[in-house]
């Protein structure tokens, strides 16, 4: 192997690497969507209906957003949050209009799923609140999705 | 691969959550929700089958009667099209519930040519297929979810290419006609809990904020829809009141005169 096709191969490996490390790492909220949906499966057979629609974004360890959303009386909501950071801790709460905790106790997180269970009690607007607990990344990706039945 | 890993990553954590518990952290049991609000991000427009489906519950209802596959007229206006878009999608959730599949698929076509009147033709072709092949088997659930995938995709590509505008007024046209058939059905057998899923006084903010954003969409149904929804505010605006059934009735008015300028031409 002449040296010029050694360097050459030596240049286009470290190219190659260098693309490929952020490529590996860096996940975006569409991989923070599919999390979500995995986490809503078996509801799914349950009987509920997802929405196509989603919220996302990312967040800092420790940062929590809040989502608004019109929930009706005499459905049940299901929502599920979901990171592609294995490591992080993430969680969902939901709150009615005067900020009360409205969600049922069989609610859950675990890891970078979390997933929030209302039966509304009265129609109108509720709070979402997704929070990335912990966090290896600086910015987590999140995506949340809901179902309804 | 994904298709095998989905699943056994589920069970794991099933498995887990069964073992040991997935709850995390105590939630708070109270928030600051003025603090909150400031933080908000966009609401989520419900879809008009996530209305039916909590009207259902209260009475069955005979949705036959408001099913409507007709055609409408042809427009060249941008935002005339997109509010059409929104109110036919509307239309295909009705047909759904009342298990017409003549209405489906035809209200399917009139979807696809509305798209394409607008641009985004290509994204809605296999949709409006699987809408049609689904109609033709009676699954209704794949219907459903088929036009909300149709919706979600109509707006992504508007999206795209920056015409957001449009995709918030696909979003009006669906909850002005669900809005109509909602009030159509209360009117008809009223209930405090059937006039109660009109307590939506966040989701009129949000629609007369977008609508104060498009003043260059200077069209009269536009302007009609504006001094509309400021109508139909102080009805369903009622804190912890009851709405009533004369309020009920005004917002069927409203929006059947709505509906009908979105349907028809000037």
């Amino acid at each position: 192997m002449s040296l010029f096709t050694k360097i050459s191969l030596r240049i286009g490996l470290c190219v190659l690497v260098g693309f490929a490390l952020p490529l590996g790492t860096a996940g975006t909220v569409d991989d923070a969507q599919s999390f979500a949906l995995q986490a809503s499966e078996p509801y799914v057979k349950e009987g509920f209906q997802v929405r196509e629609d989603y919220w996302g974004g990312d967040l800092g360890s420790g940062e929590k957003k809040a989502v608004r959303q019109q929930l009706f009386k005499g459905n049940e909501y299901w929502f599920w949050l979901g990171t592609e950071v294995e490591r992080a801790k993430i969680s969902v709460h939901i709150y009615d209009s005067e900020g009360k905790l409205a969600e049922q106790p069989d609610s859950w997180e675990k890891g970078h799923f979390a997933a929030a269970h209302v039966i509304p009690k009265a129609t109108g607007s509720y709070f979402i609140i997704v929070a990335v607990e912990e966090s290896p990344e600086e910015r987590t990706h999140w995506a949340l999705v809901y179902g309804f039945r | 691969m994904i298709a095998f890993s989905r699943p056994l990553k589920l069970s794991a954590i099933a498995l887990i959550g069964v073992t040991f518990g997935a709850h995390g952290a105590q939630a708070p049991q109270r928030i600051d929700v003025k603090q909150m609000s400031k933080k908000v991000e966009n609401v989520v427009v419900p879809l008009p089958n996530e209305i039916f489906g909590a009207l259902n519950k209260l009475g069955s209802v005979n949705w036959r009667e408001y099913v409507r596959a007709g055609k409408t007229s042809n427009f060249t206006e941008r935002p005339r099209i997109a509010l059409l878009l929104g109110t036919v999608i509307a239309d295909g959730f009705i047909a759904v519930q009342a298990e017409d599949a003549p209405a489906v698929k035809e209200i399917g076509q009139r979807v696809l040519n509305l798209s394409k009147g607008i641009g985004v033709g290509n994204s809605i072709t296999p949709h409006a297929k699987a809408i049609t092949e689904a109609a033709d088997k009676r699954k209704w659930e794949d219907v459903r979810q088929e036009l909300d995938r149709t919706q979600s995709s109509v707006q992504q590509a508007m999206n795209e290419v920056h015409d957001e505008k449009l995709s918030q007024l696909v979003s009006l046209g669906g909850w002005l006609r669900g809005t109509q058939v909602l009030t159509a059905v209360v009117t008809k057998h009223f209930s405090a809990d059937g006039a109660e899923l009109l307590h939506q006084p966040d989701l009129l903010v949000h629609f007369q904020t977008q609508l104060q954003g498009m003043p260059e969409f200077n069209l009269p149904i536009i302007r009609d829809i504006q001094s509309a929804l400021s109508e139909v505010k102080p009805l369903v605006d009622v804190g912890t009141a009851r709405i009533s059934a004369e309020s009920v009735r005004k917002i069927n008015d409203i929006t059947t005169r709505l509906d009908s300028g979105i349907v028809t031409r000037d």
